[in-house]
């Protein structure tokens, strides 16, 4: 316990300085005014914001990443409440009683219990990450590479148990995403795969390039696509502050968010985005009125959004701890890592603590700012709500294409981000998800070299995946996962929540 | 993804095809997994003890492709999503944008062709008008004004206050200016006019009495 009082200090005596707080104030405001605009989700927010954090040292770099992420992710609510669009699947749920309040010209208490639920939220995620990190990266370290392997393995497992619906389209999303990942030159042998030949595709395909393609200049294509009906609220924003009724309806719906959020963000395979949808039929469950469910139920932004924004914060720890990213944000946050020379993992916390702690407190740094910023600004998001979109988008293109084109200095870059935007379209045209295909391609390389390293080990006996008793034991859990998930009973339950 | 809950549409016609999306996704992920194993036949596979760099991407690639044949054999026998029709003006002035962006924005050349580098100065007005005639309700002063405005907001957000390494004008227009000014202050100077030149369209095409009726219309229906 003294130890997470102690580090947590070392990370606030990072975290508070001057320009720390500067940078992470900077990050959140300029991740909300990019995470506001419609259709354009925190992926394509943090690809397009990426940049602008190269000129810093890695602290300042990483805080400043992480307050862009906090901030689109709360722009993406503000989004779904303000306008009914969901910025991303996990705000979804948000849009079923946050709009309707909106409607009823409770906007500002919406905006207002979902920030002061992040807040809370945000608060618990840091201190469990805290407290979690130092034992989870103990574990990490008698992790061999089978079990990693399997981890992986069990990860995109979930992905395919969460992924809306068919099972098998998810699957071949995500076996896709994989083999996009073997694109370039082997590692072991140095020889070029699936190259064409061409000399930019050598060292593979850059991710934030395909997630620039896939979510960011899709999602334009998939909106030109409908003539435009954005419903702004007109009615009133109102008070933001929530009165001493709506805080009394609250408190248990953040509570229960908050734990819920927390503990399904850790599971590798993007669980974060179960979160919202659990808490949301959690609470209906319990509410003693459900029918009051969709017309501006206040625990009904109260609850997701809690959970919402602490799995946001606790999917940190897959990648601080075990190095594995358990989705596309946080696989964009490796990338950023890398830039600046730090590879993630166990050897973090013990290599860099100044950076790791500092991270971690600026956290909760980021959701203060957020509480603070976010509040007075709602105006400003308003405004920028009413610009049409046939204005909107093709800023948000060259935004895309200096963004990309600042990551590597490719002119092939920026193609292909138009390449991929017509890939991710298409997928789109055919029913299939991006998103698995998106963490296929993020764990692909890294399981690749795990299984090959894991068999050298082994001599060639695949049954090292099952004689290793951690490495078995999270296979049989994918297993059971997906055995659960393809139960016909189990499916009608899985496709409702995902329809609510 | 922010799509809207699937919702099967009544199948208006018997025909063999009763789902069409999963048909053709089917067949496109069988095609996708043919070309992979072109790609990676001179590869060599390798044995489990010692992995070649082709082993995994077969595998993969049977993988895809049975999913594909699995999903096609789906899509000819339960009813499922049609394909919903959509125009080529999107996709393709989208692209466009993109690649006039690619290749405007530092020296290029593919296929024989050189494109002098232009910098941040032409590529982003082209992205955005280009782009901006993606959607039929494209106006080309309003997405002029806007293509000069926020080019020259980026150019001093990109090239000055954060350094980052974008070509932001031709080599070519340093010679206009005077000998002794920095390429900041050229970059500014740019910037400025560029700017001046975005508000003063803005203004002067406001002057001409009040906007056609539709502006209200399109604006309104936001």
């Amino acid at each position: 316990m003294g130890d997470l009082f102690s580090n947590l200090g070392l990370g606030f005596s990072i975290a508070l300085t001057f320009q720390n707080l500067g940078l992470a104030f900077l990050g959140c405001l300029v991740g909300t005014l990019i995470g506001v605009l419609p259709g354009v989700g925190p992926i394509a927010t943090i690809a397009m914001l990426l940049p602008i954090t190269f000129g810093l040292e890695p602290v300042g770099a990483l805080i400043m990443l992480a307050g862009i992420y906090y901030g689109a992710q709360y722009g993406g609510s503000t989004t779904a409440i303000l306008v009914n669009i969901p910025g991303e699947a996990t705000s979804v749920v948000t849009t079923l009683d946050g709009h309707q309040m909106a409607r009823q010209g409770r906007a500002g208490v919406a905006l207002g219990i979902a920030a002061i639920g992040s807040f809370f939220a945000g608060t618990v995620a840091t201190i469990v990450i805290a407290g979690l990190g130092a034992p989870l990266t103990r574990l990490a370290l008698i992790f061999g590479p089978a079990e990693y392997f399997s981890l992986m393995v069990m990860g995109l497992v979930f992905a395919v148990v969460l992924a809306r619906g068919s099972i098998l389209k998810a699957v071949a999303m995500i076996l896709l995403g994989i083999l996009l990942s073997t694109v370039g030159t082997d590692l072991e042998t140095g020889e070029e795969r699936m190259t064409f030949g061409l000399a930019f595709l050598s060292d593979g395909i850059d991710f934030a390039v395909l997630a620039m393609g896939i979510f960011g200049i899709a999602e334009i294509l998939r909106n030109l696509d409908h003539t435009e009906t954005r419903d702004v609220v007109r009615q009133a924003i109102g008070r933001l502050l929530p009165s001493k009724e709506d805080f009394k309806q609250s408190i248990a719906p953040v509570l229960r968010g908050t734990a819920i959020g927390a503990s399904l963000g850790i599971l590798p395979g993007n669980g974060a985005v179960l979160g919202p949808f659990a808490a949301y039929t959690v609470e209906k469950k319990l509410a003693k009125d459900p029918r009051r469910f969709g017309r501006g139920a206040i625990e009904g932004v109260a609850g997701p959004e809690s959970a919402n924004n602490a799995g946001a914060q606790t999917s940190f720890i897959p990648l601080l701890t075990l190095g594995i990213p358990p989705n596309a944000v946080m696989a964009l946050m490796v990338g950023a890592m890398t830039i600046h020379g730090i590879i993630p993992g166990p050897q973090v916390m013990t290599k860099n603590p100044d950076l790791f702690w500092g991270m971690i407190a600026s956290m909760w740094v980021g959701n203060l700012m957020l509480l603070i910023i976010n509040l007075p600004l709602v105006g400003l998001w308003v405004r920028l709500l009413k610009v049409p979109y046939r204005l909107l988008f093709p800023a948000i293109l060259m935004f895309c294409c200096i963004g990309i084109y600042s990551i590597n200095s490719l002119p092939t870059d920026v193609m292909f981000i138009g390449f991929f935007g017509l890939v991710g379209y298409a997928l789109i045209k055919l029913g299939f998800e991006p998103a698995p295909l998106l963490l296929g391609f993020v764990l692909g390389k890294l399981m690749e070299e795990n299984l090959r390293r894991a068999l050298i080990i082994s001599r060639g006996e695949m049954t090292t995946f099952i004689d290793r008793p951690v490495s078995a034991g999270l296979l049989a859990v994918a297993l059971i996962l997906l055995v659960v998930a393809l139960l016909p009973s189990i499916r009608k339950g899985r496709d409702e929540v995902f329809v609510e | 993804m922010s799509s809207p809950p699937d919702r099967p549409e009544a199948p208006d016609r018997a025909g063999p095809i009763r789902g069409q999306q999963s048909l053709f996704g089917g067949l496109a992920l069988v095609a996708l997994a043919a070309l992979a194993f072109y790609l990676t036949r001179d590869l060599t596979q390798g044995t489990l003890r010692a992995m070649g760099p082709a082993m995994l991407p077969r595998w993969l690639a049977v993988a895809v492709g049975l999913c594909g044949l699995a999903l096609a054999a789906v899509g000819l026998t339960k009813h499922g999503d049609r394909i919903e029709r959509s125009g080529l003006r999107g996709p393709v002035l989208v692209v466009l944008g993109i690649l006039a962006f690619a290749v405007t924005i530092r020296p290029f050349s593919f296929a024989g062709i050189n494109t002098p580098g232009l910098g941040l100065i032409v590529a982003g007005p082209l992205a955005i008008v280009i782009g901006g005639y993606a959607t039929p309700e494209a106006r080309l002063r309003d997405l002029l004004v806007l293509a000069f405005i926020l080019t020259a907001v980026c150019m001093v957000l990109f090239g000055d206050l954060l350094n980052l390494p974008i070509p932001v004008f031709p080599q070519a227009l340093t010679g206009l200016f005077p000998a002794d000014w920095s390429q900041k202050a050229v970059l500014r100077a740019t910037a400025a006019i560029l700017a001046a030149v975005g508000v003063g369209l803005l203004l002067a095409t406001r002057r001409r009495g009040p906007a056609p009726a539709d502006v209200a219309d399109h604006s309104g229906r936001v």
